[in-house]
């Protein structure tokens, strides 16, 4: 199964939202929405769920207009939220069966997901006399009960502590495994790397870098080269301006050309003492940064 | 369809559940209990009284009146006199004529030996007395029609009637019943009009409007507000469909509503039933108790329409609401609105003349027919195609507002900080 957003417009009175965004996210694959606030994330997932129309474009499924009678989707807002005064599995049940659950299965898929998470002791308590976390789990049941076709978690893993973090991430890789979309939204770029096979940056409402992460990584620019040294102070002073220090003491040497690279480790190796030279590969961050960061300046 | 039926049962359930909800209608009903049997707790009272045989119970009327003295020059027919005010005063004074000088009387009603006096003049002229003037006091008007018997017997005496006759001929006994044709239905036309009732009906159903209103008003904003302030809306709207959810939502408040009146209702229907020896001919509660089945149905309809319009827009106001403190403020001018039908109504009924222009405006406008129509349904005559224009207008507007307002949430839901101004959230409805 594809999920396509195609040239999605929308614009909230003279407000424009988003402009043209496109992108697709495969079945048992995770897939990373990534942007700084304010870039029409949200707004996007909005879309796609059908909270609002868009002013222009589509959302397709396998090259199709998505039918919401047959398509499920399970939604981890960013906001959390549910009733702090009510109990536990009559608010879960509650949703599962807005989801068109029947009663009775939405109490069974309910009470599985408790105790997948943990949470089966406190089915019958009230939300608000729960921990933050425990609300989060809480909150990820209404995502999951309903065992819908696409999974989209917004900041699935704030305020989580580490031993929750490994239950959702074991939950996360479940749901890839079963074949389901899984869309990640989060500024927590390490959890992107660990699961998704490909991202979207979007930018001041825009698309400003889509596709396999792998792929992306390796197409980046390949003109630095990380050094590893002895001779750290020696490099510095020979290559000038187009050296200068990383933050855990390696050196990044900066080439003009990419082709020039083997010239340039051949130069090192031969005349200085060399640990490790190796073409400079960026994290999800840099990239992150380099991409998203205009957004910085206009703000 | 089904996510209304999910959504209709959970908020249901959510006032079934609500102690305050349940303690109001516990109260309410306990009441309402107490005041049917009233009676019968007076009843045991008055038997455990009379059951000491020993004790005599002289009741003489005149004796706790106040005094109300009488003075006349004409001694020729003082007889008449006496009798005429003492007809006219007889349930609140003791008349009692007097040949005292008017310093006296003054000293008299100064120091509360007297309550008031009237000195006569003739037949036609009469002073007044009383130590404080009321603005309620209507003793003059019955005096004046005391004074018109008075002429009118002495007229017929000075022209050789006795003074029996003559008095036989002033007060002779009229008998009367009121008929309202054309009121309700035709059939009923022609049978008794109960206007009493009516009045009462209309009174009992306008307040339990009024009452219901504005608690379920308030109780469907709120809901709505906590459920964006506690962000159980960013689930909510991507689940359920903006329509499912306000119509959901109103028509279970308007359900709860239904189940608390029909408590109380049924509460003193049963108990009623029980007392009802002790009532006897209590006219306003047997009046009360035999509704008309035409005027019960109207009563309904536009209770429940009524209910739905207010509902709606109270829903839509809760969802721009970002805080729950907000929503006193953000619902006031919507309160303002329905305390003016309110007010309309009200004094037109209390002055007696519904079918006044106003009225007739007020009895098409969806926001104040379902009060108006119903009071000139049940106290004047309203042609049928009046009620049907009205019914009807009433029936399109509560589909309109209640698709406007699933749309007012839609927007509304989703947008946070300062509440939006109204124009700001209609632009943004059209536009969605």
């Amino acid at each position: 199964m594809v999920l396509e957003l195609r040239n999605i417009e929308k614009s909230f009175g003279e407000k424009k939202v988003l402009t043209g965004v496109s992108f697709k996210a495969e079945g048992g694959k995770a897939f990373g929405l990534l942007g700084r606030n304010g870039a029409g994330k949200t707004t996007s997932i909005r879309i796609l769920m059908d909270v609002f129309p868009a002013n222009g474009g589509e959302v397709l499924i396998d090259g199709n207009p998505i039918d919401y009678n047959k398509i499920q989707i399970g939604y981890l807002p960013e906001e959390r939220g549910l009733y702090p005064k009510k109990i536990i599995i009559d608010q879960l049940t509650y949703f599962a069966e807005l989801k068109g659950m029947r009663r009775k299965e939405a109490v069974k898929a309910v009470d599985y997901w408790l105790e997948r998470l943990g949470m089966t002791e406190y089915r019958n308590k009230r939300l608000d006399t729960l921990s933050k976390g425990n609300q989060q789990k809480i909150q990820l049941v209404t995502a999951l009960a309903h065992d819908p076709d696409i999974v989209i978690l917004d900041e699935p893993f704030s305020g989580l502590d580490p031993v929750n973090a490994i239950l959702l991430k074991d939950v996360v890789k479940e749901q890839i495994q079963k074949g389901k979309i899984v869309l990640f939204s989060s500024h927590q770029m390490s959890y992107i790397e660990e699961f998704c096979d490909s991202i979207a940056i979007l930018n001041a409402g825009k698309v400003a870098l889509h596709g396999d992460l792998h792929e992306i990584k390796r197409n980046y620019f390949r003109n630095k080269l990380v050094v590893r040294t002895v001779n750290a102070e020696k490099i510095k002073a020979d290559f000038g301006d187009s050296c200068s220090e990383a933050e855990n003491g390696d050196l990044i040497i900066h080439l003009s050309d990419p082709d020039k690279k083997k010239s340039a480790m051949l130069r090192l190796v031969e005349n200085y003492d060399i640990d490790e030279v190796k073409v400079f590969e960026p994290s999800l961050n840099d990239i992150f940064v380099e991409y998203a960061g205009d957004a910085v300046k206009e703000d | 369809m089904k996510q209304f039926g999910t959504i209709f049962k959970f908020e249901l359930k959510y006032y079934l559940k609500n102690k305050i909800f349940v303690g109001i209608t516990l109260f309410l009903v306990v009441l309402i209990a107490a005041v049917m049997s009233l009676p019968r707790i007076a009843a045991i009272f008055e038997s455990e009284e009379l059951q000491d045989p020993d004790e005599e119970i002289i009741y003489d009327s005149t004796e706790d009146l106040s005094v109300m003295l009488l003075k006349t020059e004409n001694s020729e027919y003082s007889d008449v006199i006496l009798s005429a005010f003492s007809g006219e005063f007889e349930a609140f004074y003791n008349v009692q004529l007097t040949d005292e000088s008017l310093p006296e009387i003054q000293e008299k009603i100064l120091s509360d030996e007297a309550e008031c006096a009237f000195v006569l003049m003739g037949l036609t002229s009469f002073k007044y007395y009383i130590e404080t003037p009321s603005m309620y006091d209507m003793n003059v008007d019955s005096a004046i029609v005391a004074m018109r018997k008075i002429y009118q017997t002495v007229s017929l005496i000075e022209k050789g009637v006795s003074i029996e006759e003559a008095e036989n001929i002033i007060n002779v006994e009229i008998s009367s019943e009121m008929y309202g044709v054309g009121a309700v239905e035709e059939e009923e036309s022609l049978g008794e009009f109960d206007l009493l009732g009516n009045f009462l009906y209309t009174y009992i159903m306008i307040f339990a409007l009024y009452m219901v209103i504005l608690l379920y008003g308030q109780m469907v904003s709120t809901n709505v507000a906590t459920e964006k302030s506690s962000r159980a809306m960013e689930v909510l709207v991507t689940s359920a469909k903006p329509t499912a959810m306000m119509f959901g939502k109103v028509l279970a408040s308007c359900f709860a509503g239904f189940i608390q009146l029909a408590a109380v209702f049924g509460s003193a229907l049963l108990f009623y039933g029980i007392n009802k020896s002790y009532w006897g001919e209590n006219e306003i509660i047997e009046s009360l108790f035999n509704i008309s089945p035409v005027l019960l149905v109207y009563m309904l309809v536009f209770f429940v329409l009524g209910f739905l319009i207010y509902a709606f827009l109270f829903g839509a106001i809760g969802s721009t609401a970002t805080k729950l403190e907000d929503i006193n403020t953000s619902t006031l001018p919507l309160t303002f609105l329905f305390i003016i039908a309110f007010v309309v109504v009200m004094t037109s009924m209390t002055s007696g003349s519904v079918d006044n222009t106003l009225m007739k405006v007020c009895s098409f406008v969806p926001f104040t027919s379902p009060m108006a129509m119903f009071t000139r349904i049940a106290m004047s005559t309203v042609p049928w195609y009046e009620i049907a224009i009205s019914i009807a207008i009433l029936v399109g507007s509560v589909v309109g507002i209640g698709v406007l307002s699933a749309k007012i949430y839609r927007v509304g839901v989703l947008l946070y900080g300062t509440t939006p101004k109204l124009s700001a959230i209609l632009k943004a409805v059209w536009k969605a």
